[in-house]
């Protein structure tokens, strides 16, 4: 029975050492996690894009995209009236010194409009050596975190050697990283020796038993002396008069404080990138096929350009199916969320300039398993939406947003 | 000579009694210093949460609206137990002080060192003026109503005044991104956060812009009252959930 115990006391013990020791880290950002027909009816993003990905501290990285704000909102997500271009990190090992949206600067939420094509430009500053993986994101009021596509970043250097100063409006240049911390510690470090010397006034004599006992036999009033009462005078009238001196003081010496600023930014779309009206593009039925991870649409294209057009690739929730036989800009083969052979129609002839034609389109790739799109077929809101992007004989590429319901096919 | 006999002090315990006596003092001094550090940050981190947190959540209206409110809770409580059994007048400075002993150790440990934010950005409030003299007023007074009245007030209005020396450097106005913020804006927008982004900060809504510019002395008067109803409140918390019952055996 001992040996038992004993045994699996060290089985125990070599467990605890393990994840103490081995733990693995945690590198995901809950990109997977929000129900599928938010991240496919929401923020649309294509195009994004990384300066570099191997810096030093103090290094900057732009990271540039764009996104289109679907037009079949789902009705379970509230509008998108206050929204906020994030990054996702692990924790701030990068500083964002800079964020544009459609060319403006923008620091603060902003409402979108749906059907808005935007682009953004976000610049990050290396804090911190390590290897990271980061996202643009949105966070959305109400409905949480929609990603975009993620990238790693190796970053080398010396923590030490970060920089952040900043210049106020009264002209004084400051290092955020250190500024207001000696006077918070030291106004925390008064007080705290304050409190202390209070609490041990009272705790330098005895305390529960005897004072209890006196207490219950009618003894109390010896329990609080005349100098216990002239020291709680003293902090009654010294500690509020202190404050109000202090604040006073503080109010001087920051004559041009601002409260916390709460406005909103106003960001225009930018004109019509997406659904430009030069190829039209209907959605008759579409079916996903459980078993062989295969999405089917079946669309009606009308290509109102002068150009023969061809589609090379639908993109959901940051994963692209493409087309090989069609090249697409902006490949980026070492990203995981590329299916390079996953777009396949039912005829690799072009649709010629002026006709309309019925094609049948299937996405076909584990990805939608191992993303977790699949699990549309049993949400609240079965449907999916999407961009298809098509090019012409010259290379210009036409987008659609489209967006349909989705039947799904158990055999 | 009754009456005058009366008035000697009693004579303290000596030898093995005042030993023991002082034993369990620390005893229990130890145990609350650590129950009040993990109950008081739990539940301060869980009410009041993000104003403590963040630098660019302490604004002029709900910041001094809920951080008084929600921490004159386990003082109220804790003053019940100690001053109706013992007249010990320091139960909201110690909860106070095991507070902020947590609250340090969360900002350098939790915030600093695993998560990365500068220690500035994550400054705790103080409100051990606030306690200091919450406690003397319930001394002095030794009444529950004076000191919810009297007490739940100054611990609510205080409390703006003692932290504005610490934070109020960091409403300083910078011109970025072609607009007016304050330092405290600046760390919430460079410094990122996954998880609050600007548009969640409860910062500036409300109706209170019908009296101008005066958000703050309305927010820590309507806090005062609140205050004045909530330490009663918790008085009788504290009260019902304490018990001497082990002492009176001894």
């Amino acid at each position: 029975m001992m040996k038992t115990m004993k045994a699996l006391l060290g089985v125990l013990l070599l467990i605890l050492c393990g994840l103490t020791f081995a733990p693995n880290t945690a590198l995901a950002h809950g990109e997977k996690a929000l129900e599928p027909f938010i991240r496919m009816r929401t923020i649309q993003w294509y195009d994004v894009m990384w300066s570099k990905d191997t810096l030093n501290v103090n290094d900057e990285v732009v990271i540039t995209g764009k996104f289109h704000v679907a037009e079949d909102w789902p009705r379970a997500v509230p509008k998108p009236d206050a929204t906020y271009l994030n990054v996702s990190s692990p924790g701030p090992v990068f500083v964002r010194t800079e964020r544009y949206l459609n060319g403006q600067a923008s620091v603060s939420s902003a409402a979108l409009k749906l059907g808005g094509d935007y682009d953004f430009k976000i610049v990050l500053k290396a804090r911190l050596p390590g290897r990271y993986h980061l996202h643009p994101f949105f966070n959305l009021h109400d409905a949480g975190a929609v990603m975009g596509p993620g990238h790693w970043f190796e970053v080398a250097g010396e923590p030490a050697a970060f920089t952040n100063q900043v210049k106020t409006l009264d002209g004084n240049a400051i290092d955020m990283e250190t500024y207001g911390l000696a006077n918070g510690i030291g106004w925390h470090v008064f007080w705290f020796a304050l409190g202390t010397a209070w609490l041990l006034w009272w705790v330098r004599r005895p305390l529960f038993i005897p004072r209890y006992k006196m207490l219950q036999s009618g003894q109390g009033k010896w329990l609080i002396t005349s100098l216990d009462r002239k020291i709680a005078m003293g902090i009654l009238f010294g500690v509020p008069l202190f404050v109000l001196g202090a604040n006073a003081m503080t109010d001087r010496q920051y004559p041009n404080a601002i409260p916390l600023q709460a406005g909103m930014d106003q960001i225009e779309p930018l004109p019509l990138a997406v659904n430009d009206g030069m190829v039209k593009v209907k959605v008759q039925r579409t079916e996903y096929h459980v078993p062989a991870r295969s999405m089917t649409i079946i669309a009606q294209i009308q290509n109102t350009s002068d150009q023969s057009i061809r589609i090379g690739e639908f993109a959901t929730a940051n994963v692209r199916f493409l087309n090989p036989g069609v090249s697409s800009s902006g490949t980026d083969d070492a990203d995981t969320v590329i299916a390079p052979q996953g777009l396949s129609l039912d005829s690799a002839d072009p649709i010629r300039a002026g006709e309309t034609r019925t094609v049948r389109v299937t996405a076909l790739d584990a990805l939608w398993a191992t993303q977790r799109l699949d699990g549309l077929i049993r949400d609240a809101d079965s449907r999916m939406g999407g961009l298809l992007f098509l090019y012409d004989t010259n290379g210009k590429r036409h987008i659609a947003s489209i967006s349909t319901a989705v039947i799904p096919k158990f055999d | 000579m009754t009456a005058k006999a009366l008035e000697i002090p009693p004579l303290p315990y000596t030898g093995e009694k005042a030993r023991l006596t002082r034993a369990y003092d620390y005893l229990i001094l130890v145990l609350a210093l650590f129950l009040f550090i993990g109950a008081f940050h739990l539940h301060v981190a869980l009410t009041v949460g993000d104003w403590d947190f963040w630098v660019d959540w302490k604004d002029r209206q709900w910041w001094p609206l809920v951080t008084p409110l929600m921490m004159i809770t386990f003082p109220a409580a804790v003053q019940s137990l100690l001053w109706s059994n013992f007249r010990l007048p320091m139960g909201a400075t110690l909860c106070i002080s095991c507070l902020l002993i947590g609250s340090w150790i969360a900002r350098i440990f939790a915030y600093h060192l695993w998560n990365y934010f500068p220690i500035n950005e994550v400054l705790p409030a103080t409100m051990l003026p606030s306690a200091l003299v919450l406690d003397v007023i319930l001394m002095l007074s030794n009444s529950l109503t004076v000191t919810s009245i009297f007490g739940g007030i100054a611990f609510a209005l205080l409390f703006y005044p003692s932290n504005w020396p610490i934070f109020g450097m960091f409403h300083v106005p910078v011109e970025y991104g072609a607009s007016q913020l304050t330092i405290a804006d600046l760390f919430g927008f460079q410094y990122i956060r996954a998880g609050t982004p600007e548009y969640l900060r409860l910062i500036e809504r409300g109706t209170l812009r019908t009296y101008g510019q005066y958000a703050t002395p309305l927010s820590a008067f309507c806090s005062a009252l609140l205050c004045t109803l909530m330490y009663p409140l918790w008085w009788y918390i504290g009260k019902a959930f304490a018990t001497t019952r082990f002492v009176k055996n001894i």
